[in-house]
């Protein structure tokens, strides 16, 4: 497992108010918004029973445990004990999280539990990019790259020429013309990846055919890999127009 | 320890496994404890910290860790 930054969601999936779960090396890991717009990345465990906060709710700036209604703060500190309302909640009871941040339309997390300032993330915001959709391939995460190596941009806009592929991290760009793809490709184990699609441009450009065409671009593309990854499986080519 | 609260676990314990799982215990609780006796099935803890989370590290506790049993648990007198 290499210490970096991965996607764990694709941002306008996570609304407001809500949580889900992710995974990351076989780690657990939840993914919260609060009411305020900001996201969150943390150990996907309660600290008083191992509960999943993945299967809590969001109230306000806190996310609280289904099971017994702990609530935990933006800090991940705990704040409130339904069972003891007057309890002055010590500061050792926390979530361990990781550093987490939002650029191109994808949520990331730093794989390394309550480490202190992380390296920067290796590529800078851009203009507004086009979410298109997350996809969970049976395959490891290094077959999801080879795969990408060979990928072909599909035809959006403004296509044109070879496609130019560059990989920074986990972020795969795939350019033909004016076009421009982005991977961001979450490791969920050996043997488990995801994929977090957007295009870059903006949503007033690409929304609706762009999208669909990348949606079936990333199917046919993720039967290739699994295809690939079975020894004796069938395997497909086709790229969706 | 003045003012605290002596909890004995009694049943069947790898000692070391126990005092490591009172003492992460104690510490997320932020509770002062000190293991007084640590035998194979005997382990005295006097605990001091807020009522409330003395009841929830005896509660803890009386799970204890997976290799550990416990069987009974009481409070002895607090120490002078």
């Amino acid at each position: 497992m290499e210490t970096g930054w991965y996607p764990v969601a694709l941002a306008e999936g996570l609304e407001r108010g809500t949580s889900t779960g992710a995974r990351l090396f076989g780690r657990e890991l939840v993914v919260w918004r609060d009411s305020a717009g900001a996201s969150h990345v943390w150990e996907d465990r309660c600290p008083h029973r191992g509960m999943r906060l993945s299967f809590g709710f969001v109230r306000d700036n806190h996310i609280v445990c289904l099971y017994h209604g702990w609530q935990y703060d933006t800090a991940a500190q705990c704040r409130y004990i339904p069972a003891h309302p007057d309890l002055a909640v010590p500061s050792t009871i926390r979530v361990a999280t990781y550093p987490s941040i939002e650029r191109l339309g994808i949520v990331w997390a730093y794989n390394e539990l309550d480490s202190g300032a992380p390296q920067d993330i290796g590529f800078a915001e851009r203009a507004p990019v086009t979410p298109v959709r997350s996809l969970y391939v049976d395959a490891s995460a290094a077959k999801v790259f080879d795969a990408l190596v060979l990928a072909e941009c599909p035809s959006l806009k403004n296509a044109g020429g070879a496609t130019q592929r560059s990989r920074t991290d986990a972020l795969v760009s795939l350019k033909r013309g004016g076009d421009e793809i982005l991977v961001a490709v979450q490791p969920l184990s050996d043997v488990e990846a995801a994929l977090h699609i957007v295009i870059a441009g903006p949503p007033d450009v690409h929304s609706g055919d762009s999208q669909k065409r990348v949606s079936a671009w990333g199917e046919a593309l993720r039967r290739e890999i699994e295809g690939a990854a079975r020894p004796t499986g069938e395997v497909h080519h086709g790229v969706a127009p | 320890m003045q003012g605290a609260t002596v909890i004995v676990f009694a049943g069947q314990f790898r000692v070391d496994s126990f005092v490591e799982f009172v003492n992460h215990r104690a510490q997320r609780l932020q509770l002062d404890a000190v293991v007084e006796t640590a035998t194979p099935d005997c382990i005295e803890v006097a605990v001091s910290g807020q009522p409330a989370l003395v009841d929830a590290f005896e509660m803890a506790c009386s799970l204890g860790p997976i290799d550990c049993l416990v069987r009974d648990v009481w409070r002895k007198n607090a120490s002078a």
